[in-house]
């Protein structure tokens, strides 16, 4: 375990000035993303939060290289996302809630082939795939085709898909959304552990209690921007609010009335 | 992992995914097997049952007037007799007993007041047949003949059948009739006739399959690649697979061409699976007879020949439809795309199969339409010239490659991923598009595929006539080079905001990268000359080659040498550069390193020069110029070497004593102008050669780079 106080902390995930803006049909464009920068520390959870169309699907996006931003730069790990795609591919595991399986394929199948995707040769997607299996207790259905699964088990099978390179960073959009308990304790228990690792994951999530038990860092997102960041006890100090839920209503409620007053 | 083990990976799983889909396995293997003989056994019964139905209906015969109506009964009447007796002399299990016409005894008249009525009645089709005698009564004189017209509607079936029916009863008659005269004054039959005409069918026994098999096993292709397409790209949206994909490691056209591959090898399973189920239905059904006219069997080496054939048809097939339907989002939308590509990719495929339409001209390289002809003419056993196979080969593998491209650059784009990243029109909407310094790759694959054909229509459209000299061909050639080679990929760059200085390499080259194209321009006519001969000495020379040669050596000797120069050396080398080391070579740099770019720009720059027999040369001439380009990061030293080069081949033609100088042509009188080079000169040639290729490997010093913001804002 690497001690905190001896070694300099790296930022593994930069953000500078990121801008998305989408065309509208109209000619016009809608800027979902408004100059938009923050950083994570190695091993640290960072939790993106904010409503619906506050534009955090589109920066975790951005991040992976699944969309180009219209301005600005991210890096992980160092590499650039523009520049150095692939790179960025090889150091990053994505998650998001609304990934597809493929339905014919088995779990195993799928892991096998995703692992194959990521430059491992046959035995080591094997023992990759086996070993993400027992640790998400997909062995129950490791051979059933993920057309066939529940939606709490194709969300393990997606975890253990987004793992199988055992990445330096994690980043999961809404992993705990719609699961039941079990799964979701099994999936919250899983990036804990994955943290104690030494991975640095983005997780954005509704579930506000669980991004106050599990976060190191918050980012609060409104309108495209970042509207407030820090720990929970510099937010609570902030606001003078306890609980997170309440910290962010207060928050968003002010840049609201900001934007209002700006309009 | 390589490129060929990530291409395996995505290739296994594809296709086991798309095997495991219950609607490809209907389609391919339910439909074949289950549809093809219910249909053939259905429509060859149905055929044949209303065939018998007709042929057993008592026949109306309608006549005007009564008198006619016992004119036809007598007719009738001697005809059953002359049968009658005809069958009992025959013994009744011969064969020719068995195919005595039934006589039309049971045969009803029906009477109409006027011709008139009679007429209107065939029309609408109250009776199939009528009979029209110019007469009133039946006489046997020769020197007043009573002329019979038979009415009927000859497009309908039924009126067909009866018109038929009543003309050989007609004939039978008066064959009788004219026996009985010959036979009265002691001629022979051969008196009636000055020479016996006959026609002899030489169609292959198995020609019906020939013609229609083609065509079915073409859409059965085409219906076999599009499910697999569909759902392999949009599928993958539409499922939400896509974003997983997409942040794998692997480029974007490796996932491509294995999807690629799964789709072509479900279009050729599919087609042979369909023609299994043929064949066998044929064979096991019994109805070899009904397809193949002689009663033959069915050609089984010939099935697997079509097979073969179809290949590359399903390549360039599946090529199109993936490069389609990765612009589609979902399911319907793919499928919205496909119709009219299926329509439009019908259209080649139905003029190639029209019986008239061979291959040659601009057949040759029409998509599509060449690979239809190729199957058909093997098929009904024409000769194809290996040149003519090359040729079809070449230009669909080019096809093929330029949708492959356009599927990489769409597939994965962020407008397909996401909904709500905008619509794909943002692909082609110019205030949309990003400045980039050089064009895509599919861009210009693209660009060029379409550029093929349309540069071989002129081509064909302007060579000249029998009898008329190439002047026309040149002076065209003069003035639609620049525009397709230079105005249009200029235009085409400017709207998608490429950086045509960088795309072109207008560049000044260092000093000894000039150098080293004179030095190639000078010497690259020896090695040329040589392989020439070497293959002329291993294959021959086709006929076409020599006279489009002699063609243009005729034009060359017509026109003032400047002229000739302008046109020959000075052009080509300006524009063909510009087309093929700048905008070609240029597109091709982002891809997959150096040599690949080099040999794809120099086989395109080969195929594009249409004579497949001078590709060896050709092309060859375009690795040298393309590698010249890569080191020098100019467009000049191509240009200087094209230039050179050409510029000797017209003068050896205008200058002949030079041929003399080099050791060609001791004889002034001697037609054979491929003589060997002496061996000196081909010593001192090759030298030079290699000094040149030598001083090119010299890259050239780090250009002298604009600033990004700059040259971002071109």
């Amino acid at each position: 375990m690497p001690s905190y106080a001896t070694i300099p902390t790296v930022d593994m995930v930069i953000a500078e000035n990121l801008v998305k803006t989408f065309p509208n049909p109209d000619g016009d464009e809608k800027r979902a993303v408004d100059g938009l920068s923050f950083r994570v520390a190695e091993g640290q959870i960072y939790g993106l939060l904010g409503p619906n169309g506050a534009g955090k699907t589109t920066t975790l996006r951005m991040l992976s290289g699944l969309m180009a931003p219209t301005s600005g730069t991210a890096s992980l790990a160092g590499y650039d996302v523009a520049s150095q795609p692939q790179d960025v591919k090889r150091v990053l595991g994505f998650l998001t809630a609304n990934t597809g399986l493929y339905q014919r394929l088995s779990a195993r199948e799928l892991l096998i082939y995703f692992s194959r995707l990521h430059d491992m040769d046959r035995d080591a997607a094997h023992a990759r795939a086996e070993q993400l299996i027992a640790w998400l207790g997909i062995d129950d259905f490791s051979h059933l085709r993920c057309g066939a699964l529940s939606t709490g088990q194709k969300q393990r099978v997606n975890i253990a898909r987004a793992l199988v390179a055992d990445p330096p960073i994690l980043v999961m959009d809404e992993p705990t959304l719609g699961l039941d308990v079990l799964s979701n304790r099994v999936i919250l228990d899983f990036i804990k552990r994955e943290r104690h690792a030494g991975k640095t994951i983005i997780l954005s999530t509704h579930y506000l209690d669980e991004a106050e038990t599990m976060c190191d860092k918050i980012g609060l997102l409104h309108d495209g921007r970042l509207v407030a960041e820090g720990d929970l006890d510099s937010l609570r100090a902030e606001t003078g609010e306890r609980r997170l839920s309440n910290i962010f209503l207060k928050i968003i409620h002010a840049d609201q009335g900001i934007g209002a007053a700006g309009a | 992992m390589t490129f060929t083990h990530r291409i395996r990976t995505i290739y296994v799983k594809e296709l086991i995914d798309i095997l495991r889909d219950r609607r490809t396995l209907i389609a391919m293997i339910v439909v074949p097997i289950v549809l093809y003989p219910l249909l053939m056994l259905g429509s060859v019964q149905a055929v044949s049952y209303q065939k018998e139905a007709m042929e057993q209906e008592a026949l109306v015969i309608g006549v005007a007037g009564d008198r006619h109506r016992i004119m036809l009964s007598q007719l009738i009447q001697f005809d059953v007799v002359d049968l009658t007796r005809e069958k009992a002399r025959l013994d009744p299990n011969s064969d020719e007993a068995k195919v005595l016409v039934t006589p039309l005894g049971d045969a009803k008249i029906q009477v109409f007041d006027s011709q008139e009525d009679l007429q209107q009645a065939i029309r609408e089709r109250e009776v199939p047949v009528g009979i029209v005698f110019d007469g009133e009564t039946l006489v046997d004189s020769i020197e007043r003949q009573v002329k019979v017209d038979v009415y009927a509607d000859y497009k309908e079936p039924r009126g067909t059948m009866a018109g038929r029916r009543i003309k050989e009863l007609l004939l039978r008659t008066n064959e009788r009739l004219q026996d009985s005269r010959l036979q009265e004054r002691g001629l022979p039959k051969s008196f009636l006739e000055a020479y016996p005409v006959g026609t002899v069918d030489l169609v292959a026994p198995s020609s019906i399959l020939g013609q229609v098999l083609p065509l079915i096993l073409i859409l059965m292709t085409i219906t076999g690649a599009i499910y697999p397409a569909i759902d392999l790209t949009a599928g993958e949206r539409e499922r939400g697979t896509l974003e997983s994909l997409m942040v794998c490691p692997v480029p974007v056209i490796d996932l491509i061409v294995g999807k690629f591959l799964v789709v072509t090898t479900v279009a050729i399973m599919g087609a042979a699976l369909n023609l299994g189920s043929v064949t066998a239905t044929v064979y096991f059904g019994g109805f070899d007879r009904l397809i193949a006219s002689t009663g033959g069997h069915v050609p089984i080496a010939k099935i697997l020949f079509i097979l073969i054939a179809l290949i590359p048809f399903a390549v360039l097939m599946s090529a199109i439809m993936i490069a389609v339907c990765s612009y589609a989002r979902t399911f319907k939308e793919a499928q919205n795309y496909v119709t009219p590509v299926i329509l439009a990719v019908l259209i080649p495929g139905g003029i190639a199969a029209l019986p008239a339409t061979r291959l040659e001209g601009i057949m040759l390289v029409m998509p599509v339409g060449n690979m239809v002809l190729l199957a058909k003419e093997l098929l009904l056993g024409a000769a194809v010239g290996p040149w003519d196979v090359v040729m079809v080969l070449l230009s669909t593998t080019l096809y093929a490659g330029a949708a492959v491209a356009v599927a990489a650059n769409v597939f994965g784009r962020e407008s397909v991923v996401f909904s709500d990243a905008g619509s794909l029109r943002g692909a082609f909407t110019r205030r949309m598009m990003k400045p980039s310094a050089r064009p895509s790759v599919s861009m210009t694959l693209l660009v060029t595929a379409l550029l093929f054909p349309t540069w071989f229509f002129v081509q064909s459209a302007l060579s000249p006539g029998v009898g008329e000299t190439a002047v026309g061909l040149l002076y065209g050639t003069a003035w639609l080079m620049p525009l397709l080679f230079v105005v249009l990929p200029v235009a085409i760059l400017t709207y998608w905001k490429v950086d045509i200085v960088n795309t072109f390499s207008l560049r000044l080259p260092q000093v000894w990268h000039l150098v080293a194209a004179i030095l190639i321009g000078l010497s690259a006519w020896v090695p040329a000359h040589e392989i020439n001969l070497l293959q002329r000495s291993l294959l021959g020379t086709p006929e076409m080659v020599v006279q489009s040669a002699e063609r243009l050596v005729e034009v060359i000797k017509l026109l003032p040498p400047a002229t000739t120069l302008l046109i020959l050396a000075l052009l080509p080398a300006v524009c063909e550069e510009l087309l093929f080391r700048g905008f070609l070579l240029g597109g091709l740099r982002a891809s997959r390193g150096m040599w690949p770019a080099i040999v794809a720009s120099a086989a395109i720059f080969g195929v594009f020069h249409f004579l497949v027999f001078r590709f060896a040369v050709t092309a060859g001439l375009g690795v040298i110029l393309a590698y010249l380009c890569w080191q020098s990061r100019s467009i000049l030293p191509a240009m200087v070497t094209h230039a050179l080069h050409n510029t000797l081949g017209v003068l050896s033609v205008t200058k002949p004593e030079w041929q003399r100088w080099v050791g060609l042509h001791d004889d002034p009188d001697s037609t054979t102008e491929w003589a060997h080079l002496p061996m000196p000169l081909i010593l001192v040639g090759c030298f030079v050669l290699i000094l040149g290729l030598y001083l090119a490997s010299r890259p050239a010093e780090p250009v002298r780079r604009l600033p990004a913001s700059l040259s971002s804002q071109q």
